[in-house]
């Protein structure tokens, strides 16, 4: 018997060296509660939290103690604790921004909030079933932030008939959605079901990359265990090829769909959500309970002890990085998130966000620090991209300072994987020139429109 | 006991993502092409003796300094080391014949790099394959030396500093037809000549194998693809198919030296699939009609010269395909 053929999408794509063995053997592990948290009101995208707790209230742990506001979600407390003045701190990516911090109190004193199940979890009406989502915080866990509620609430004349359920993971060294897949299979299907069932949707297809085989048996041992529920899950397994994760590539790969340039995917019928983002769903709707913890990837040669640490949200990357050995003496760089899309922090008072998946360690020469050289047309970006843009057009007229002529070669439509950048041969920032571009373009139109 | 002090935070390099990347970049790549033209400059050397080693030494010293006079003039930081300006120079010599004068190939090397790049604004801007420009200009400025300059093999063994002038097998065949071709081949390497290498030409076309050799490393190593030598090939043998000796086309002169290592250079090529078999046939196509009806009995200098000059519009015209948006026409 033939294999079944291993999905994939169309063109382009990269094959970095994946660096997940470190960790991928590594189950998760709990962070003990750090004496301090740094809560930014903003970790997500859309309208930053309101305060609702002041100087020196005592919070428990599960405690909500920022409000939603317009199209955000509210903050919990994650540690049992006092509240320090609200001001200012570091900020993976504001620099600075208002965040709430708490000073441990001993459990004892002030034990965390209990989240009992509720029996009638599994028959909730939909706006029930969002509201619990929104209350718990839920946002995309894959970095993406984007408040899942407002996902799941589509514009009216939207009709989605597959929930895509993102497991490929792949971006080199992370393995914090591999450890989740092994370690709550079922929560993460029932949040699969739940979301299917706020969508209206029958189908649900959950894309596993070809690396981690017992990822999908799990989750396919899970499916099966599952009450029926009149929605179909199928779990696929898709080639281990960069940016397999991205959207409209998963899509692309699991349904045979396409989805249009400048789109969502919900244009052609898909909603796509990460695998440790349905887990939380599951939580919020069966348990009230809300987002408190992450699990974080830390790994790279610069870290001492490699681990996958389930996280309270808020810790400073200095005690996590402490709990795994500290870094090495010979680490230059630290990556927020995974080092194809990641973004390079210089401090590590910075705290764990809703988005943070990763924290990769570098030793070594960043790609720039040494400049960069002329585009010599090798044509090798083009043949990467996933969507056929030419990152070397836009680049040499960001360079020659025609931004408003890099429209026609798609600067628009790139959403950033950094694959035309991993293979350039002059080690162009083909991303940032792409960024640039994209930046322009957009005045120019809002101008445009406002006149 | 005193305190002691904080230690300040330790603090680490922003640069942009992705934070990783290939290994290989445009100066190991160039350096790649160098090493793997290097087999077939050696049996070159072995052929046609101390000659043929001023030749390259020569030029590959003209294009170096020419590289670091460009560097000066325009005030940019030095690119010696990315080895394109060497890949230029030693591209150069094994077009030549080797019995040109050693100051000659100086020049010409210069004059590749000045003419052919540094004006253009240097690596990654110019039109022309410099190398080959660097051979027209020697064909306009020293035409005996450059039609007239070529050496039996093995000539040099009895007598080093004698040289025998001879003719290369495709000039025999334009002049005096295929038999004179033939019997020119069939000197001390036999027929095999061809393929061993053992006949008269440029430095570094007459070992087809060594050639191949380089160009396999090359394929092995990603740095080029199949597409445009392909093209050229088939384009060549399209045209000379019925002229009554393929073989001779094939082999005989410097195709393989130019279907593999300049149609490929990534500046003057194009950038996609599609356009790089067009531009490679036009090559081939053109290097046939030069040799069977044009004024010189090799064409495929010229014939790269002139689809270089293609590049821009086969990269129009050839372009990747978007994925479009909702409601547009595809």
């Amino acid at each position: 018997m033939l294999a079944p053929a291993v999905r994939t999408f169309g063109r382009g794509g990269i094959h970095p060296d994946p660096h997940k063995q470190a960790t991928a053997g590594r189950p998760i592990e709990d962070l003990p509660a750090p004496a301090e948290v740094r809560l930014p009101l903003l970790q997500h995208l859309g309208d930053p939290a309101v305060p609702a707790v002041k100087k020196g209230d005592l919070v428990r742990r599960g405690q909500k103690i920022a409000e939603a506001q317009g199209t955000g979600v509210p903050l919990h407390a994650t540690i049992s604790g006092k509240v320090k003045p609200i001001d200012r701190h570091p900020h993976p990516t504001l620099v600075l921004a208002q965040a709430i911090v708490i000073a441990r109190v001993a459990d004892a004193e002030l034990p965390p909030l209990e989240f009992p199940e509720d029996p009638e979890w599994r028959a909730l009406p939909r706006d029930e079933m969002l509201a619990r989502i929104r209350e718990a915080g839920i946002v995309g866990l894959g970095g993406a932030t984007f408040p899942t509620w407002r996902k799941l609430q589509l514009p009216p004349g939207v009709e989605v008939d597959v929930l895509v359920i993102n497991g490929a993971e792949c971006e080199p060294y992370l393995t914090s959605d591999y450890r989740t897949m092994l370690a709550e299979p079922r929560a993460i299907l029932e949040g699969a079901v739940l979301m299917a069932r706020i969508l209206g949707v029958r189908e649900v297809a959950i894309g596993v990359e070809s690396d981690k085989p017992d990822a999908a048996r799990v989750l396919r041992a899970a499916a099966a265990a599952l009450p029926a529920a009149g929605v179909a899950v199928h779990v696929d397994l898709v080639q281990t090829r960069y940016p397999q994760g991205a959207e409209r590539q998963l899509v692309f790969a699991l349904t045979g769909r396409t989805v249009p340039a400048k789109a969502l995917p919900s244009a052609v019928g898909v909603v796509v959500q990460n695998v440790a983002t349905a887990a939380a769903v599951h939580d919020a709707v069966r348990f009230r309970k809300p987002l408190l913890d992450r699990i974080v990837t830390v790994t790279g040669p610069g870290v001492r002890e490699p681990r996958n640490v389930r996280v309270p949200l808020g810790t400073l990357l200095s005690d996590l990085v402490n709990f795994c050995g500290g870094a090495t003496d010979d680490a230059t760089r630290i990556v927020a998130g995974g080092p194809m899309m990641g973004r390079a922090l210089p401090r590590l008072d910075i705290p764990v966000t809703k988005g943070l998946n990763g924290l990769v360690l570098l030793t070594g020469k960043g790609p720039f620090e040494d400049g960069y050289g002329p585009c010599i047309q090798c044509g090798r970006c083009i043949e990467v991209c996933p969507l056929g843009l030419e990152p070397d057009q836009v680049s040499v007229r960001v360079e020659a300072g025609k931004v408003l002529d890099t429209a026609p070669y798609g600067a628009e439509e790139c959403y950033e994987c950094g694959s035309c950048t991993f293979v350039c041969p002059s080690q162009r920032p083909l991303v940032q020139f792409m960024q640039v571009a994209k930046a322009s373009l957009r005045r120019q139109r809002e101008t445009r429109s406002a006149r | 006991m005193s305190e002691i002090p904080a230690a300040a935070p330790r603090t680490f390099v922003v640069t942009p993502g992705p934070h990783i990347r290939v290994a290989q970049t445009t100066a190991s790549i160039m350096w790649w092409v160098n090493a793997s033209l290097a087999p077939a400059a050696l049996w070159g050397v072995l052929v046609f003796g101390p000659r043929a080693l001023a030749v390259i030494l020569a030029s590959v010293a003209g294009a170096l300094a020419a590289e670091w006079l460009g560097n000066r003039a325009m005030r940019r930081r030095p690119t010696i080391g990315d080895g394109s300006a060497a890949c230029t120079g030693l591209l150069l010599a094994l077009t030549l014949p080797p019995l040109v004068p050693w100051w000659a190939a100086l020049l010409g090397g210069a004059f590749g790099v000045l003419l052919g790049k540094t004006i253009f604004g240097g690596l990654g801007f110019n039109l022309f394959n410099p190398a080959l420009i660097g051979r027209a200009f020697m064909m306009a400025t020293f035409p005996v030396a450059m039609t007239a300059g070529w050496s039996a093999p093995l000539a040099w063994l009895p007598r080093p500093l004698d040289a025998v002038t001879t003719a290369t097998p495709l000039g025999a065949l334009k002049e005096h037809g295929l038999e004179a071709a033939v019997r020119l081949i069939s000197g001390p390497g036999g027929i095999q000549g061809l393929a061993l290498g053992l006949r008269p030409g440029s430095i570094g076309e007459v070992s087809v194998l060594l050639v191949a050799l380089g160009a396999a490393v090359l394929l092995a190593r990603g740095i080029i693809t199949l597409a445009i030598p392909l093209s050229v090939i088939a384009g060549t043998l399209l045209v000379t198919a019925f002229s009554g000796a393929p073989w001779l086309h094939l082999l005989g002169g410097g195709l393989w030296l130019g279907a593999f290592f300049m149609a490929t250079d990534y500046v003057t090529s194009p950038v996609t699939r599609g356009g790089q078999i067009v531009f490679g046939l036009v090559i081939g196509v053109l290097t046939g009609v030069i040799r069977l009806w044009g004024g010189y009995p090799e064409g495929i200098c010229y014939a790269i010269l002139i689809a270089n000059a293609l590049v821009p519009a086969l990269n129009l015209w050839f372009r990747v395909r978007r994925v479009p948006e909702a409601g547009s026409p595809s």
